[in-house]
């Protein structure tokens, strides 16, 4: 067989092959958003919004509201400290340092969801600990604790991976380290941390484990950082164990809310890149 | 001598009434049977949120029970959630939450290391056993042939012990994949409770409780609640299930089995062999309110068959708390309050006070009573 | 190959060649802020394996190496009125903690996602990428992230009412036929539950943080490499191999690695799809459980145990997969150093 058609051939089975992992991906996202908004179809009505889950009510407002108050915590906690640790290990650490601080920061990835969350009651909730008892607070550190590693490395990849001659320009200018960061570096990078950012705050989002034993539950709205709290989660969790047709409905519906919630997000985080990819695209590299 | 004692006491009480009982106003809370309440009752002067975790089995009548409660009685509100037994008591421990739900009992060693907490119960439930055989729609089984079952001793629907029971019916020669539930679970501790009062091995193997090391059985499953239960049940199987998913099972086609009794008798759950049960059990009611209700005597006694418990810690921090909680415990029991039909069938359980004794529920009463701030 | 033998220092290090004794104070202050920050995750971390060591001492010395043998789990009679007493410490009677079953669960599932979930990631996103048009390719790569925040126990509920079901019908009997040659796949396929169920669900879970990392790097690499290697004749598929790959293949690793420690740690989803039957399982379709899973779905029994060694055991078990987590985390990074030779291409460092 001739080079140009033995090269056709393996470049054709390999582009089939990467369609078809492609097809593994999206089916089944396509399917259990379906799933979800079949079984959630019977209770898709306003009272989801306006009512709370209190008593025999088919509302989800507070698990809502307590929801988007653990992403902004997480946002606010985990966001923060991740992304300077990962400016950190990507612009100022020592080699041995970073090697040292990157390693650890995987192996927190790896604790379970429960140990986490155990462990947050432990050293948090239990009057032994802290004994801030179940409360929004609690149930962001925890949260936080199990996502950060992820917005570390994310930031970290973000910021070393942009170019080098941006970076030999800036040398080239005498900018200060912290101006180049913020000038030089940061655009190309943005978008990479927001994305970073959105993966982790999606996956904060889907957790139930770390909150169940930190965050308790509540069937008002979000009153307090040391009150407990309902999320969404929580309610399918729960629900999904209960006797009754409305109650199996609500627990979808939470869910659907909470891909709901997740899209948003996805669609925010665009809108920050797409302002540093201009910026990128004028600097014609 | 002996009457100054009597009067101290007397006083002493008195005092201690009005010390905990403080500013509230004793409510009608008059029961159907004519024991007066002895419990201080009444809406409390400042808001009280009633946080209640634990049972899932039990949430569901408790969501009922949210806004009749706060139509009563304007400070009280109640706010229940899940989390499982344990965590239930964990928490009513802990101080986490005000209450704890759970379907089993408190241990000796729970009773010893925390001997404020009592654990009061305020419905009766009960647990069928359901099986998937198309064409059969009922099945006599007892305990000893349920725990063969589940030890894999007998692995065939027609096997011959089954075929005793059921003469006249065909049984098919499909294996039988037995259910168990993830985890601990209140469901669990019934079932085995059942298998270890009928069959010795089973009682000296895995014993009781809300978690056992379930023998290895090829090809057993297993689902995380009732609901799951059902969903799982394919051809073949037999789970046990709670009461509260009777209807989804009706609804799936499973079949109910009938189970013998103490008496020989072979029954399913209905409000009449429940509270048979209860009525025949709680005569031996132990002063600390844990009893067993599993295979009791009395011919139409169904043997599965358990009192939903709330934990509660005896000495509250504030004498609101206490009071909010005696009254929402008087009222749950109270067949015009909480322990209405409409309530009580979103689990399908059955009223205290239309199965228990009077000298029980006095005795229920008394331990309410006994909850000071 | 077209890659810079940079030597030592690359684009990630060129910093170093900004001396130290240029840094402004607010350098400085920068550096010092986002220097805490970098211990957290450290910080956190060891506060975890104290307080965890901390309370699983006692089942330490209670069971000793039985622990990591024995294939029995169980928290005893908790409602008996004696304690039984082992090397000093208390438990209920007939309590034994042995969890070799969990031990295989979890590496076993682990393994197959990951080996599962990489080369998807990676195939699909370069397809996404090389392939399919800008306007398109934005659209579905909402997907990924779409994925990442499903409520992980609405994967488990799809995986057992949905995915484990279809799997039974339409993958698992094909797939038991090579059951001769490798007894793994050996029937009876069950209902959909399972040790292979679970294992794909798992990789459906990870596949999102292995591919939205990949789309970074996979973005990131240069377009005058890609544009010399077109310019040369090269196909698209000649390039991907021959400048993409090699650019981004010490970032799969890496994002393989926080893939795994998701796999590893996975609970909820994998507790509801993988049958939570204390065993180890004869095939790929039998019941079993993870020690992830099996810590949720005991926790609340383990409470009811007023000796605590059924909470001391279950905080043995979170810190074996501590252990199990540094090791493997450990023996990825000589990986990582191996794939990229000492060698790191331009522009790149992780």
């Amino acid at each position: 067989m001739s080079r140009p058609r033995q090269s056709h051939i393996r470049a054709g089975i390999f582009w089939t092959l990467c369609g078809i992992a492609l097809v593994l991906i999206i089916a089944p996202a396509l399917d259990i958003i379906v799933s979800i908004l079949a079984h959630a179809l019977p209770v898709l009505k306003p009272s989801l919004i306006t009512e709370t889950t209190s008593g025999t009510q088919l509302g989800l407002q507070n698990a809502i509201l307590g929801t988007l108050a653990l992403s902004l915590g997480v946002l606010v906690v985990a966001g923060s400290i991740g992304v300077l640790a990962g400016l950190y290990l990507s612009e100022f650490a020592p080699r041995r340092v970073a090697s040292v601080a990157r390693f650890f920061s995987e192996v927190l990835a790896g604790v379970p969801s429960i140990v986490v969350g155990y462990v947050g009651y432990l050293v948090l909730v239990n009057k032994g600990g802290l004994g801030l008892h179940y409360s929004l607070l609690a149930g962001v550190i925890a949260l936080s604790a199990l996502i950060l590693p992820y917005i570390v490395k994310t930031t970290e990849l973000a910021f070393s991976s942009v170019p080098r001659a941006l970076r030999e320009g800036a040398i080239a200018l005498g900018m200060s380290r912290g101006k180049t960061i913020r000038k030089v570096l940061l655009p190309p990078a943005l978008p990479g941390i927001v994305s970073g950012l959105v993966l982790a705050l999606a996956i904060s989002t889907g957790e139930t484990a770390p909150l169940l034993f930190t965050a308790g539950f509540s069937d008002k709205n979000p009153s307090g950082l040391l009150q407990p709290v309902g999320y969404l989660t929580n309610v399918t969790y729960t629900d999904i164990q209960l006797p009754g047709a409305s109650t199996q409905a609500v627990a979808y519906a939470a869910a659907g809310v909470t891909v709901l919630l997740v899209l948003l997000l996805i669609f925010l985080g665009r809108r920050v890149t797409m302002s540093s990819r201009r910026m990128i695209a004028r600097m014609d590299v | 001598m002996r009457t100054g004692l009597m009067g101290g006491i007397a006083v002493f009480g008195a005092l201690a009434v009005v010390a905990c009982g403080g500013s509230s106003t004793p409510a009608a809370t008059s029961s159907s049977s004519g024991t007066p309440a002895p419990a201080a009752t009444g809406n409390p002067t400042t808001a009280v949120s009633l946080t209640e975790s634990g049972s899932t089995l039990l949430l569901p009548f408790l969501q009922e029970l949210v806004t009749p409660l706060t139509t009563q009685y304007s400070n009280i509100t109640l706010a229940p959630s899940g989390g499982g037994s344990g965590k239930g008591i964990t928490d009513a421990i802990a101080g986490n939450s005000l209450m704890g739900g759970t379907d089993a009992y408190m241990s000796p060693a729970q009773f010893t290391a925390n001997q404020t907490l009592a654990n009061i119960p305020i419905a009766v439930s009960a647990q069928g056993v359901w099986f998937n055989l198309p064409g059969i729609t009922s099945l006599k089984l007892d305990g000893d042939v349920l725990a063969k079952i589940y030890s894999g001793t007998i692995t065939k629907w027609n096997d011959p012990a089954i075929a005793a029971l059921n003469s006249g019916v065909t049984l098919p020669a499909t294996t039988i994949i037995p259910l168990v539930r993830q985890g601990s679970a209140g469901d669990t501790f019934l079932f085995t409770s059942f298998l270890s009062a009928t069959s010795s091995t089973w009682s000296n193997g895995p014993g009781f409780g809300t978690t056992v090391s379930w023998p290895k059985v090829s090809g057993e499953g297993s689902a995380s609640s009732n609901p799951g239960m059902v969903a799982a049940c394919k051809t073949g199987c037999i789970a046990y299930i709670g009461v509260s998913a009777s209807a989804a099972a009706q609804t799936a086609g499973l079949g109910e089995a009938m189970l013998e009794n103490k008496s020989g008798a072979f029954l399913t759950p209905t409000p009449t062999t429940v509270a048979a049960a209860v009525t025949a059990g709680a005569a031996s009611i132990p002063s600390n309110l844990a009893l067993s209700l599993i295979y009791q005597d009395g011919a139409q006694s169904y043997p599965i068959v358990n009192f939903e418990y709330l934990v509660v810690n005896t000495t509250q921090s504030s004498t609101d708390d206490a009071l909010a909680i005696r009254t929402f415990l008087e009222w749950t029991i109270d067949p015009n309050g909480g322990s209405q039909s409409t309530y009580l069938a979103k689990d399908n359980f059955v009223g205290l006070q239309a199965s228990v004794p009077a000298s029980v529920l006095s005795a229920i009463q008394a331990k309410i009573a006994s909850i000071t701030g | 190959m077209i890659s810079a033998r940079a030597g030592k220092v690359d684009a990630g290090r060129a910093r170093h060649r900004l001396s130290s004794s240029e840094l402004t104070f607010g350098d400085r202050v920068l550096r010092a802020i986002s220097g805490v920050a970098s211990v957290v995750p450290t910080a956190i971390l060891v506060v975890i394996a104290v307080v965890m060591f901390i309370t699983a001492l006692p089942s330490i010395i209670f069971s000793g190496l039985s622990f990591f043998t024995g294939s029995v789990f169980s928290f005893g009679n908790l409602y008996a009125t004696t304690t039984v007493t082992h090397n000093g410490v208390a438990a209920p009677p007939h309590a034994v903690y042995g969890v070799l079953p969990l031990i295989v669960g979890t590496l076993s599932t682990s393994i197959i996602a990951l080996v599962l979930a990489v080369p998807i990631s990676v195939g699909g996103v370069l397809m996404l990428s090389e392939i399919i048009p800008r306007k398109i390719s934005d659209s579905l790569g909402v997907f990924l992230e779409l994925l990442a925040g499903i409520p992980s126990v609405v994967f488990g509920l799809w995986g057992v009412a949905v995915f484990g079901p279809f799997l039974a019908a339409h993958i698992f009997p094909p797939l038991s036929a090579l059951g001769h040659v490798i007894p793994f796949f050996k029937g009876p396929v069950g209902q959909g539950q399972g040790l292979l169920t679970a294992s794909l669900v798992l990789a459906v879970m990870i596949i999102p943080i292995v591919a939205s990392t990949t789309r970074e790097l996979v973005r990131r690499v240069p377009i005058l490499a890609k544009e010399g290697a077109l310019a040369l004749g090269m196909t698209r598929y000649e390039t991907v191999r021959v400048v993409t790959i090699p650019y981004i293949r010490t970032g799969i690793v890496a994002a393989s690695l926080l893939g795994w420690a998701r796999a590893l740690g996975e609970t909820i989803a994998v507790l509801l799809i993988i049958g939570d039957i204390y065993s180890v399982p004869s095939n790929a379709y039998g019941n079993t459980s993870t020690i992830a899973a099996w810590i949720a779905s005991t926790l609340d029994g383990a409470f009811g145990d007023t000796t605590g060694a059924g909470i001391h055991a279950l905080a043995e078990l979170g810190l074996l997969l501590l252990a199990i987590s540094l090791l493997t985390n450990f023996a990825g990074r000589l990986v990582v150093r191996k794939v990229s030779g000492g060698v790191l291409p331009v522009g790149r460092g992780v």
